[in-house]
């Protein structure tokens, strides 16, 4: 639950300087159990102490990006912090037996960047535009 | 003159598909002027960086310094025009960053609900997803507001209200074309009475996809407008120019 007590209590359990990058990214002082970190740096938490935490903000992610979003979360992680998964992925036994040697590495949301996906098309227009022709007149 | 349509077609992001990049559709941020023809695009974007042949943006990036958003803009002229070459670069791109900032921390929506999309925009709005977090707040004035979410069944009849309602807002002004119906017709796209897709109406900068879009979904395309407004650098492409 949120309280004064719990707040200064993260704070001295998590130290300034995290707590400063709390502030500014997470707008809350969380602190919990590092369960991982992905391959991108982001930091996932959680803490299931019922006096600390509401259920929907027991687990969260420290994303390492400054500008983030939720697709920088990968998809093993994105089935833990929505709660789809109990373990986090490196220590389910499902997740890691399920991960193949072919799987392309995981992208994030190019939209807007250089890199955006941009389909094109292999089929003539089924619609041409109006080219207008003046018949010379007499 | 082909690596000048080139460059000009890899620019066109985020616009609406199949607009040609010499006739290109409004942009509302104001980067591009319109009717301009790839010529006049070479010289309001000349710089150093867009005249290099480009190495293959790579697929996935691992390291948390260098991220993919990172790489994917390397020899754009995004990056130039947010790279400062001299001291008025410098001051007119940092006001730059701080006019977005402002306007990407108070967007606020004009809501052109139509259909069961509207419903959607509203848990937007509502505890758990909670848009006042990010500023986002509605306004049903269009004089007053900067984004305009067109949620639903866009119809014939309704057509020359959106255009008005757009018309009357303010620059700089968006449109997030909200579901299936805003963005092509959707379920109704063989109606008679439908307009197949707003993009006929108004210029759309996000499209988000759906029918109809979570809340989630609308909220990550608020924030991929974020995206799309920090990218806005009216003051350096003045001065370049």
């Amino acid at each position: 639950m949120v309280s004064v007590h719990r707040y200064i209590r993260s704070i001295y359990r998590v130290g300034f300087r995290a707590w400063w990058r709390q502030l500014n990214y997470i707008g809350d002082a969380k602190s919990g159990r590092l369960v991982g970190a992905d391959q991108f740096g982001n930091r996932y938490y959680e803490n299931y102490n019922a006096e600390e935490e509401v259920p929907g903000r027991q687990r969260w992610v420290d994303l390492a990006q400054h500008h983030y979003h939720a697709s920088q979360v990968p998809p093993e992680w994105h089935s833990w912090i929505s709660h789809i998964r109990k373990d986090p992925p490196n220590e389910d036994a499902v997740m890691v037996a399920s991960r193949r040697p072919w799987q392309q590495p995981w992208t994030e949301n190019l939209t807007g960047t250089q890199g955006a996906y941009k389909p094109y098309n292999t089929v003539a227009p089924k619609i041409d535009a109006w080219e207008p022709k003046s018949a010379p007149r007499a | 003159m082909f690596r000048t349509a080139a460059n000009s077609a890899s620019r066109v992001a985020l616009r609406a598909p199949g607009a040609l990049p010499g006739a290109s559709v409004t942009n509302s941020a104001g980067h591009l002027p319109q009717d301009s023809g790839p010529a006049a695009q070479r010289s309001l974007h000349a710089s150093a960086t867009s005249l290099q042949d480009k190495a293959p943006i790579p697929n996935h990036s691992l390291s948390a310094t260098e991220p993919i958003t990172t790489l994917a803009q390397r020899d754009s002229n995004q990056l130039s025009l947010e790279t400062p070459q001299n001291k008025a670069e410098y001051v007119l791109s940092t006001l730059d960053k701080v006019a977005n900032w402002a306007r990407q921390g108070s967007m606020w929506p004009m809501t052109f609900g139509l259909a069961c999309c509207a419903v959607e925009m509203m848990h937007m709005a509502a505890a758990r997803y909670d848009q006042d977090r990010l500023g986002v707040v509605f306004r049903a004035s269009p004089r007053q507001s900067d984004i305009m979410i067109v949620a639903g069944t866009l119809t014939n009849k309704m057509g020359p209200a959106l255009r008005k309602v757009y018309d009357q807002m303010p620059e700089p002004r968006w449109v997030i074309s909200m579901g299936s119906c805003a963005n092509g017709g959707g379920y109704y796209h063989y109606s008679y009475s439908v307009v197949r897709g707003c993009d006929r109406i108004v210029p759309v900068d996000i499209y988000v996809p759906g029918c109809p879009p979570t809340a989630e979904a609308l909220l990550y395309g608020m924030l991929q407008l974020q995206r799309k407004m920090r990218r806005s650098r009216k003051g350096v492409l003045w001065y370049r120019k």
